[in-house]
């Protein structure tokens, strides 16, 4: 359907005899004359070349055509150079159309024949298409000028300063704590030898000090939004918890901390502190600290002891330190260190190598040898506010020092004439000796917290607290024993344990008789019975219904029991009392199995028929369960669970009653020591958000869940990275002696003992946060709390340059990396060969000597199927260069062994002629293994690597006494991820591609987004820096034009015919169509659409037009194609 | 309920390693493994027969295969000769449809036909993967405390095509003697041949490779050397004394099946895991552990 007054033009190329060796082109040009609104058709050599654009020219400017074919080769190629040729005579570009008659036809069409036809058919469908072709009009939008580079290695502060220096802002993104990138680590550099260090660092500074760049280190990119010119991206700077801007780069704080990892910079070969810089001429020099996350222990311990951080300092022997870092978050930290449950021990990652470390006992030891310190006496400044607590146990004390520290006036009010609670009246003092208790609740009194025993509080009592104080905290506990379901127990001589404990504990007499039952599996049952053996019982033992597994109590606690000679009667359950007059005699008990599994998802114990039989007793001490004595709150509108215990919200311990919290066992029932602190500090934190008039969850988070247990993998690295060192067992008093009084069993750490114990801690947190630094750092720097920043950059264009990482040569396991300290990566030998380097820049194996013969692998990782298969372009030199400052500083003999070398650079082919003069061995041949097992005399203390050497034809073993890897460069592991923010693609290998491999390298298909150095590919530094330039010159070029033009062969959606479906909304690509709430439509960025015509193609309701290629221009293509030729 | 594992013991089974067989059936007992020999199975054409007629060796191993498939979807073959081969043939027969084609006339002529589903798996991957490490650790009622183990995985298990592990440094037998209690031994020289059949023809040769062997177990001070295969068993044991006076050398290792080691573990008795048959006497820390009452 060519309209008819179209005037058409249609230009055959014979491209040399590209297209003329297969096509007869005059018969296409003839043919062409033949179609409808064909003007004129001409055939010329090369359409291209300026004469055969003058053609077309020539024709518009006379007026015999206003729409152009030419039929040549790919629009890829050619349609910009036509499009403009048009354009200079004052016809639309886009009134012309392309036929490709080259790679289409000439070049894959085997007969002439069919070339030809083939070629009449595309020209034909041309020109029905060039009959239909609109006018459109491209848009300019405005270019920002400022930069963004990703990645500051030498491509990214070679690309920063290029642009800077031309007077523009530039962002500069690095993810690590300082710039440099990988050639900061490089000692020399090839093939001239010149000082890495020496030829970087200037360029460092200069791009740290340039007005114009703006350095953000420790970031990564969270989102990139925008177009060409106007890109909005977030970057997300992690926190250093140094101030940069206050730190002076003094130092002081690295020789304080007390805690050493691998440094990461020197690739493992030497450690460096918590608190560290990468290098001296870091930039930015300030010091940061290495803190990913909150070690396990501390994360698992309800009142967040910095677990670590007195760990590392008591492995120092800084035992004040250690005790005031501990006081800083416990209220009884000597109660804990007797008898805590210890959370951090379960979750501690030492487990994974041999067994926890021994937290409770070096706590103790801390506590029992250091003085309290004085500055922690000091309150803060008076508020005012009054504050009563309901009971004095662990749950109301650690309140009240909580809430002390923070200036309220606090009272606490206790039923019992002593104070302590169930620490008093329910653990017996074998365990936690009085004065230990009495000495904790000293230092609480002295913040200023007053005390009332003997009072008991009920419901009249609760109303009056509430009148008189601005807050009140009941934690008053669960003391009332569970009923028991025994028959006939309230014989004489059937006695609730935890009421034994009682008496015994405030030092009652008590005669229980010679035979004394225990009744329960828990912690309370293990009490009674050892307290009943030193109150003078013969014979103790514990019936319990179910199985060991099972038993609720700690195991040391069991094991403990067990050393003392008390047996333990599983699967066994009372029934009745045998009495005599009233007092018991004895009980019938019964064999229980295991069914089906109950509730808390233990399997229900079932009694077995039969199995009944009685046993001899003058005393059962029943210790099935506590419950809370609540009815005081009952009365008062509380609202109770029906456990009886109380109803709070969880994260603030708030009841449904204002003003009045509770926490402890009062609302777990009976729970621990160390949980119950846990309640009372979260309570006093959201008191003190109460009186203070701020909301009361600020600064709090729902309780933490369980963590998740350490993952198979995880326990196996952490197993393979550390040396087993058993934990140090607690002395203890003995066994067989120690039952006949209430002396403390566990004697405690010695000094040697306890400071061996905490050395054992992993460091899982890296910063222990023991605090040391800021004690030292006169500039004030350090912030712990500092937290991560995110900030928004706009910008025109983008220098991707985001460099490689090494292959893991751990992966090839028979060359030995990681197992053989003497195997060691290019990178580690760097660092090694570095004069600020773990060995000073001397070359030393393990074990300090230096060696006589060095094996030096090429290709790991590179130009091998099973890892990599192209080859990574700069190892052969850098093998070359390590070959010679071997033979300059060590005069060993070195071996290469190569499979093909590869010297293609400057000067680089030369340099390998310099080393073969130098002597260094060259073997050709993939090396099988490094093996550290001697098969002779020679071989001995050596590694040896078999190879097959495959100029001689043999293969040879060849001791040396080091081995380097030229380990194969990769793609960033988070390469597919950048490349997916910035829609730029990546290849197989992972690296970023470019536009075009030759005529394109640096621009990306994204337009205003660039790649420069070894993030496109594996390339040495002469090629990244001048790869880095010409992608500023791209973004320069865009800014000095500072406006581009946009496309205009793209989509439009009409939006009489959009039904808001979305469809194209996925379907874009390019993130260019989103969705109006307020006209229900969607609505195409102009900037961002590529006119690929995906939605047009998916809209269901034909609402989406491609430009340039709409429905009717294809269709007219078509029938062109497939109908002129034969009509 | 699952299906039995198709056991597949092989010649060698039969004959020279019978311990290995009994050791087998006795830890299968006791760790209630349902092992069910695979009825009226055929010599696997060991490693000789595969290199002088490469078509009818297959044909061998996919009858064995096809009659296993009639009884299970696993096939377990203590032997690495016959797992090799096993495997082999299951793969070539998975990937190449003409080589398929072949095979599936030459099992027609017997009546028989092979789906392709079988898993093909080593009696080492069945204990480590289906019974696990925990369970193992479960049931060493007399953990091997002390025994200095060398784990030798021969080549045929890791490569190729063989047991899901690293070809150069497996670990699976390591673990395993892990959870048995036992101390493995750095052993650089795991996956390195014994010389395999050549003991019967270039005996200079296999004795040579042997003997680094036993000097590499020495050299990290093992106390035996625990085997997966049964020649590598026969070469290291039977020719223990040969390479002695060839090379003027003492070693003593006894060479143990790692079904016999898990056996001893689990507190089975000697003669029901064939220990007197192995020709190296079992050392003293072996006799000590068999001594503790399970």
């Amino acid at each position: 359907m060519t309209k008819t007054d179209a005037k058409i033009g249609v230009y055959v190329c014979q491209c040399g005899t590209n297209i003329s060796g297969k096509v007869d082109v005059s018969a296409v040009v003839e043919f062409a004359k033949t179609l409808s609104g064909v003007a004129v058709a001409r055939e010329y050599r090369f359409m291209c070349s300026d004469p055969g654009q003058a053609l077309v020219e020539e024709d518009i400017a006379n007026d015999l055509v206003d729409r152009v074919v030419v039929a040549s080769c790919s629009p890829l190629m050619h349609e910009s150079t036509f499009r403009a040729a048009c354009e200079r005579k004052g016809l639309s570009g886009y009134r012309f159309t392309m036929a490709n008659i080259r790679e289409h036809c000439s070049w894959v069409t085997v007969g002439p024949e069919d070339a030809t036809d083939k070629a009449k058919a595309l020209v034909a469908g041309a020109v029905r298409r060039a009959g239909c072709l609109e006018k459109l009009e491209r848009r300019t939008v405005p270019v920002r000028p400022e930069t963004l580079v990703v990645g500051a290695g030498i491509a990214g502060i070679q690309a920063a300063l290029d642009i800077a220096d031309a007077g523009h802002k530039v962002y500069l993104v690095e993810k690590q704590s300082s710039i440099g990138g990988q050639m900061a680590k490089f000692d020399k550099t090839f093939p001239t030898l010149d000082c890495s260090a020496c030829i970087l660092t200037p360029k460092m500074v200069q791009v740290g000090r340039h007005p114009n760049v703006e350095l953000l280190t420790d970031a990564s990119i969270e989102s990139v939004n925008g177009y060409v010119g106007n890109f909005k991206v977030s970057v997300k700077q992690k926190s250093r918890f140094v101030d940069t801007a206050k730190c002076t780069g003094c130092g002081e704080c690295t020789a304080v901390c007390p805690v050493e990892t691998p440094h990461q910079f020197e690739e493992g070969l030497s450690r460096r502190k918590a608190i560290y810089r990468n290098f001296p001429q870091a930039v930015p020099g300030s010091f940061l600290i290495d803190h990913p996350e909150t070690a396990p222990c501390q994360a698992a311990c309800p009142i967040g002891q910095d677990v670590q951080g007195y760990l590392a300092l008591t492995a120092e022997g800084k035992l004040d330190e250690a005790h005031a870092l501990i006081r800083r978050t416990s209220a009884l930290p000597a109660v804990c260190g007797r008898v805590c449950y210890h959370p951090c021990e379960s979750s501690c990652k030492r487990s994974a190598v041999d067994d926890p470390v021994a937290v409770r006992h070096v706590k103790r030891f801390v506590l029992d040898n250091s003085p309290v310190p004085s500055d922690l006496l000091r309150p803060a400044a008076r508020t005012g506010k009054l504050v009563a607590i309901v009971g004095s146990g662990p749950a109301g004390l650690a309140a009240a020092h909580s809430l002390a520290l923070r200036g309220h006036d606090v009272m606490v009010y206790e039923r019992a004439e002593q104070l302590g609670g169930m620490l008093r009246l329910g653990i017996p003092a074998y365990r936690l000796p009085r004065e230990v208790l009495d000495a904790d609740i000293d230092v609480i009194r002295q913040l200023g917290v007053s005390f009332k025993t003997g009072v008991d509080i009920d419901g009249v009592g609760l109303d009056r607290l509430r009148e008189q104080y601005d807050a009140v905290y009941l934690a008053t506990g669960a003391h009332k024993p569970a009923a028991s379901r025994v028959k006939n127990d309230k014989a004489q001589g059937v006695v609730h344990g935890i009421e034994m404990l009682r008496r015994a504990n405030l030092g009652e007499e008590i005669d229980l008789g010679p035979r004394v039952a225990v009744i329960g599996g828990g912690n309370t049952a293990i009490d009674a019975a050892r307290t009943a053996l030193r109150l003078g019982a013969s014979d103790v033992r514990i019936i319990y219904r179910r199985s060991r597994e099972q038993m609720p109590a700690d195991d040391e606690e069991v094991a403990a029991l067990e050393a003392e000679g008390i047996g333990i009667e599983f699967l066994t359950a009372p029934i009745a009392v045998r009495s005599k007059n009233g007092r018991m005699v004895g009980l019938k008990l019964q064999k229980m199995e295991l069914g089906e599994p109950d509730d808390s998802g233990r399997r229900r114990p079932v009694p077995v028929a039969g199995s009944e039989y009685v046993v001899g007793f003058d005393t059962a001490l029943m210790a099935i369960g506590q419950k809370p004595d609540t009815e005081y709150a009952g009365s008062r509108g509380f609202t109770l669970t029906r456990w009886g215990t109380f109803e709070i919200n969880e994260t603030n311990c708030s009841t449904n009653v204002m003003g009045v919290f509770a926490g402890g066992d009062a609302v777990r029932g009976p729970a621990s020591v160390v949980e119950a602190m846990g309640d009372g500090q979260r309570a006093a934190i959201a008191i003190d958000n109460m009186l203070s008039g701020r909301q009361l969850n600020d600064g709090l988070s729902a309780p933490a869940k369980s963590p998740e247990p350490i993952s198979e993998e995880e326990r196996l690295t952490i197993r393979l990275s550390n040396k087993p060192r058993r934990r140090i067992r607690m002395p203890e008093l003995d066994p067989d002696t120690r039952t006949g009084s209430f002396r403390e069993v566990e004697c405690g750490y010695n000094a040697a003992l306890a400071l061996v114990e905490a050395s054992r801690c992993l460091s899982c947190g890296v910063c222990a946060r023991c605090r040391e630094c800021a004690k030292v750092c006169q500039a004030k720097a350090i912030d712990y709390d500092m937290a991560d920043t995110v900030r928004e950059v706009e910008v025109g264009s983008v220098i991707l340059s985001t460099g490689f990482k090494t292959f893991d040569a751990k992966r090839i396991a028979r060359y030995g990396f990681g197992r053989m300290p003497d195997v060691l990566t290019g990178l580690q030998f760097e660092r090694m060969n570095s004069a600020s380097g773990a060995t000073g820049g001397h070359i030393r194996t393990s074990k300090g000597k230096t060696p006589n013969a060095v094996g030096i692998i090429h290709c790991v990782g590179s130009r091998d199927r099973n890892f990599n298969n192209y080859c990574s372009r700069v190892c052969c030199m850098y093998a070359l260069k390590f070959a010679h400052l071997i033979k300059e500083k060590t005069g060993a003999e070195v071996y290469n062994f190569y499979v093909d070398m590869r010297c293609f650079g400057k000067g680089y082919e030369e340099f390998y002629q310099r080393l073969l003069s130098e002597d260094v061995r060259f073997v050709r041949g993939r090396v099988a293994e490094v093996s550290d097992f001697p098969l002779n005399e020679q071989e001995k203390n050596r590694l040896v690597i078999r190879v097959e050497d495959t100029l001689v034809g043999d293969v040879r073993r060849i001791p040396v006494d080091m081995v380097v890897l030229a380990s194969a460069l990769e793609s960033q592991a988070d390469s597919s991820k950048i490349g997916r923010l910035f829609n730029v693609s990546v290849g197989k290998d992972g690296f970023f591609m470019e536009k075009h491999p030759k005529l394109a390298p640096v621009s990306t298909a994204t337009d205003g987004i660039y790649v420069a150095g070894a993030c496109q590919s594996p390339k040495d530094i002469p090629d990244t820096v001048a790869q880095a330039s010409a992608a500023a010159a791209q973004a320069l070029s865009m800014i000095g034009k500072g406006h581009i033009e946009i496309e205009a062969a793209i989509s439009e959606i009409d939006p009489e015919r959009c039904a808001g479906c979305k469809v194209c909304n996925e379907l874009c690509a390019f993130s260019a169509i989103s969705f109006d709430l307020e006209s229900g439509i969607s609505a195409i960025n102009e900037a961002l659409c590529k006119g690929c015509g995906t939605c047009a193609a998916g809209c269901p309701s034909a609402a989406i037009t491609a430009r340039h290629y709409t429905d009717k221009q294809i269709l007219a293509e078509i029938e062109g194609v497939l109908n002129d030729l034969s009509a | 309920m699952t299906k039995p594992y198709a056991y597949f013991p092989g010649c060698s089974l039969h004959a020279t390693s019978r311990a290995y067989d009994e050791s087998i059936r006795a830890i299968a007992a006791v760790a209630e493994i349902d092992l069910e020999e695979v009825d009226d199975w055929n010599c696997c054409g060991a490693t000789a027969y595969m290199n002088v007629n490469e078509a009818f060796s297959h044909c061998l191993t996919a009858r064995n295969l096809a009659l296993a498939e009639k009884q299970s979807d696993q096939i377990v073959s203590p032997c690495s000769a016959c797992y090799t081969n096993l495997r082999k043939t299951h793969r070539y027969l998975d990937e190449y449809s003409e080589f398929r084609e072949q095979i599936d006339v030459a099992l027609a002529e017997a009546d028989l036909k092979y789906e392709g589903d079988l898993r093909v798996r080593h009696f080492l991957e069945v204990i480590v993967e289906d019974l696990g490490l925990d369970r193992i650790a479960e049931l060493s009622t007399r953990p091997l405390e002390g025994l200095k183990v060398a784990p030798y995985y021969g080549c045929q298990i890791v490569r190729p095509l063989g047991i899901d592990d690293d070809p150069d440094r497996p670990m699976m037998l390591d673990y395993l003697l892990t959870a048995l209690g036992a101390t493995p031994v750095e052993f650089p020289m795991k996956t390195v041949c014994c010389g395999g059949s050549l003991m019967g023809t270039q005996e200079d040769v296999a004795l040579r490779l042997c003997r680094n062997l036993l000097l590499c177990a020495q050299h990290h001070g093992a106390d035996v050397i625990a085997v997966t295969c049964p020649l590598c068993q026969i070469n290291l044991d039977a020719y223990q004394g040969r390479i002695n006076s060839r090379y003027d050398a003492n070693f003593r290792f006894p060479v143990l099946y790692f079904t016999q080691l898990m056996g001893i573990a689990f507190g089975v008795s000697a003669e029901a895991l064939g220990l007197s048959r192995g020709i190296v006497r079992l050392g003293k820390p072996l006799r000590q552990s068999l001594e503790i009452q399970p």
